[in-house]
């Protein structure tokens, strides 16, 4: 009995089961059921939550129309949270991007260290996120912490980092920075897709190391440039962790980072239709930057096929 | 053949397991012989009920089937070690009962619950305090239990129950102790800088002058941060303080709208808190943060002279301060004026409640009547969450306290003694928690000069007013 047979025997039932398409959804559903479950009818929920007054503490839930929108404009701790937001991610992107790059470019020597340095590299972004290291940042930088003592010990007074309203964001900045391990991967990948032809075509015209950095591999990288740009922004516009647990938001707001006034209307004000609301406005600001890095990326990300 | 004979040993087993696990069941201990039948009976109708109905089956507890109890509470480790001892008192007593309990602190304990309350799966047992307003749909009132008598009250005082009323008279729950607040402070720093000790009638002028005159001297805080019972400590004390006795207070008594008219009542003390911060006094916010529960407060850890207090703290930190060869006292809070009002209010710490969303509310019930009124579990507990409500109870703990214990009790008793309003409202509304955050904030704006202290004042009575439209 040959295979042909068999499937028109077995008629339209067991034609449609073994289907490209019923064999390929069958095996997608995990991630279908999860993305519905979890992503998409809370994201919905969220949507219709934003126009209500609910709270979770009372269970209540009136429609307000457009009111946690329009109170968003009269919300002092909302205004400074936006603009804490944006310079933690004007400061924080270019900062690890270029630092991630930067290793990336020494780690592509052909020495037989460089796997160890890369992993090592690596290591911050793995555990960067947990509430563990933000406690030993919190510790490093505490008034009696480690880079006081490090300041004392050499003759520097000390610095009140989370207590000084000017200071306290740069070390929640420092410790995204310090994360930069997932680009410099990228970045590492993209290295070494520049092919070494127009490095030696470069060399014989007599162009310099800076030269050969602005003119190849700037313009040839610019893609993943632009992929990690848009990554990094947008995880920077959603930290929450650094904030929460090493300053709580203080002092007097200065460490209000977005996500973290998001956290605080839902859970610890009770106001969860209102932090909806703020959650789509997030989204919205977010979806601008993103456009208008992609609108500008025209000018300035390399694309082999136009040129 | 091989496999045949797995699948017979398998079998077997399972047979054997499914007779002994009938045997056990039969022969159900505890119960007399002849109600056994019917309540297992009886237990099965309800059970099967319960499956279609969703009706919750209070009866499987009363026939001694196994009952799980889920329980949380907020505290510091003192109070988790002591309250996981309790339970497992109670679990060797009434083999019947297991617990789930969970542990928290203060902030993370409301997260958590929260989202129990959205999901309609609060713990069968769950501790609350002056902010139970907003959770009153998830609290079962104890009254039919104290009716059936499943719940002892006979030994706690009519006043002591009131305390976990409502203004109708409906008994949520009952209270774990009995509490009012204080300043912890180490005698001997203040020596050691000639500051002057606080009085039975010491100012705030007093406080801040004594604060100073120690950071100027000793180069620490004078007085640690109160972290968010600055609120507590300063508004809701500071207004009652001025005026005739009972004629102010930070809220209405039925928590409908504010309990004074001039938010120029609240800036001395935002003026003072904003002095002490620049004077380097009183604790930054960024120093406020290192501090997350009682047992790290800066006094405990020498760095400074006094602190805020329930005095339910104050023997756990009084031990820990005495290991280090150090000896706490405990001073009223200052007033407004040396013969003003005292402000202190004597009230229940927290209480032990059922949850609307238990299966086993009569076994929850049972515990939290056990869990107050047995001298076994409460010499466990040594008064932690405060002053047991509990006469017998009281007495039993009072033959053996320890020094810290012994002083609580004295200033609790002398703090009942002082003259306070006929009535009084210790809880808080829905939405103080950004009034209070905001609160804290303006007086940072004011210490950096980006405010005055009548602004800040005027904001915060805003921000407080608004909870109420």
């Amino acid at each position: 009995m040959n295979g042909n047979t068999a499937v028109a025997g077995k008629g339209r039932l067991y034609r449609f089961i073994h289907h490209d398409n019923t064999v390929g959804h069958i095996f997608a559903l995990p991630f279908i059921f999860g993305f519905v479950m979890f992503s998409l009818i809370p994201i919905l929920m969220s949507l219709n939550y934003s126009f209500t007054d609910f709270s979770l503490g009372t269970k209540q839930a009136d429609y307000i129309g457009l009111q946690n929108f329009a109170r968003l404009f009269q919300d002092e701790v909302f205004g400074k949270s936006i603009l804490k937001t944006l310079q933690y991610v004007l400061i924080s992107v270019p900062l690890k991007l270029s630092f991630a790059l930067l290793v990336a470019f020494v780690l592509t020597r052909p020495t037989k260290l460089v796997t160890l340095y890369r992993s090592l590299y690596y290591l911050p972004s793995l555990v960067g996120g947990s509430v563990a290291v933000a406690l030993v940042w919190k510790q490093l930088f505490a008034r009696r912490g480690l880079f006081n003592a490090i300041a004392l010990s050499l003759g520097l007074p000390k610095v009140n980092w989370f207590g000084d309203a000017a200071l306290a964001i740069y070390p929640l900045i420092l410790m995204s920075v310090w994360q930069f391990g997932s680009s410099m991967i990228i970045f590492a990948a993209g290295l070494k897709e520049i092919p070494v032809s127009l490095y030696e075509a470069a060399e014989i015209d007599g162009a310099n190391g800076w030269q050969r950095f602005f003119r190849i591999t700037l313009p040839m990288l610019s893609p993943i440039i632009l992929y990690n740009l848009i990554m990094q922004t947008i995880s920077a516009f959603m930290t929450f962790t650094q904030a929460f647990v090493i300053t709580g938001g203080g002092p007097n707001n200065a460490t209000m980072l977005y996500a973290l006034n998001v956290y605080n209307q839902a859970f610890k004000y009770n106001k969860m239709g209102y932090a909806c609301a703020m959650s789509w406005s997030m989204l919205v600001v977010m979806s601008a930057v993103t456009l208008v890095i992609f609108k500008t990326s025209r000018h300035w990300v390399f694309n082999e096929a136009e040129s | 053949m091989k496999k045949n004979r797995v699948i017979h040993v398998l079998l077997t087993s399972a047979l054997t397991a499914g007779l002994l696990a009938g045997c056990g069941s039969s022969a159900a201990p505890s119960a007399p012989a002849d109600q056994t039948a019917e309540q297992a009976g009886k237990a099965e109708e309800t059970a099967g009920e319960a499956e279609t109905e969703q009706e919750p089956a209070e009866e499987s507890a009363a026939a001694g089937e196994p009952v799980k109890l889920r329980m949380a509470w907020w505290g510091s480790q003192n109070r988790h070690d002591k309250t996981i001892a309790a339970i497992e008192l109670y679990e060797s007593l009434h083999p019947e009962v297991t617990f789930e309990y969970e542990y928290y602190s203060f902030d993370d304990y409301f997260t958590k619950l929260n989202t129990l309350v959205a999901s309609d799966q609060v713990w069968d047992v769950f501790q609350l305090g002056g902010n139970f307003p907003m959770y009153m749909d998830k609290i079962h009132p104890l009254d039919e239990f104290i009716a059936s008598g499943v719940v002892d009250v006979s030994k706690i005082s009519e006043s002591n129950l009131k305390t976990t009323q409502t203004t109708e008279g409906v008994q949520l729950g009952l209270t774990n102790g009995i509490n009012t607040y204080g300043i912890a402070y180490d005698p001997q720093l203040f020596e050691e800088a000639g500051a002057v000790l606080p009085t039975e009638d010491w100012t705030w002028e007093d406080y801040q002058a004594a604060a100073d005159k120690i950071t100027d001297e000793l180069g620490i805080f004078g007085s640690s941060t109160f972290l968010n019972s600055d609120f507590i400590a300063g508004c809701s004390t500071f207004i009652p303080q001025q005026g005739e006795l009972g004629q102010y207070s930070f809220f209405n008594l039925d928590l409908t709208g504010m309990g004074f008219d001039d938010p120029a009542m609240l800036a001395p003390y935002i003026q003072m808190r904003a002095d002490m911060i620049a004077h380097g006094s009183y604790p930054d916010a960024g120093a406020s943060a290192e501090v997350t529960n009682i047992e790290n407060d800066f006094l405990v850890t020498g760095e400074a002279a006094m602190t805020w207090v329930a005095v339910n703290q104050f023997p756990t930190i009084y031990n820990v301060c005495q290991e280090q060869g150090r000896t706490l006292a405990l001073a009223p809070l200052p007033r407004v004026e040396k013969d003003g009002n005292a402000g202190a209010t004597i009230q229940s710490s927290q209480m032990l409640c059922v949850s609307e969303d238990s299966e086993q509310k009569e076994a929850a019930a049972a515990f939290i009547s056990w869990f107050e009124n047995d001298i076994d579990c409460n010499n466990i507990l040594q008064a932690e969450r405060g002053i047991p409500a509990n006469e017998d109870v009281r007495a039993a703990l009072s033959a053996n306290t320890t020094e810290g214990q012994k002083i609580m009790y004295d200033y609790v008793d002398r703090a009942s003694k002082l003259p306070m309003p006929e009535e009084y409202n210790v809880l808080s509304p829905d939405g103080q928690n950004e009034v209070q955050d905001n609160y804290l904030n303006y007086i940072q704006q004011v210490a950096s000069g980006e405010l005055t202290a009548e602004e800040a004042a005027q904001k915060t009575y805003d921000d407080a007013s608004a909870i109420f439209k």
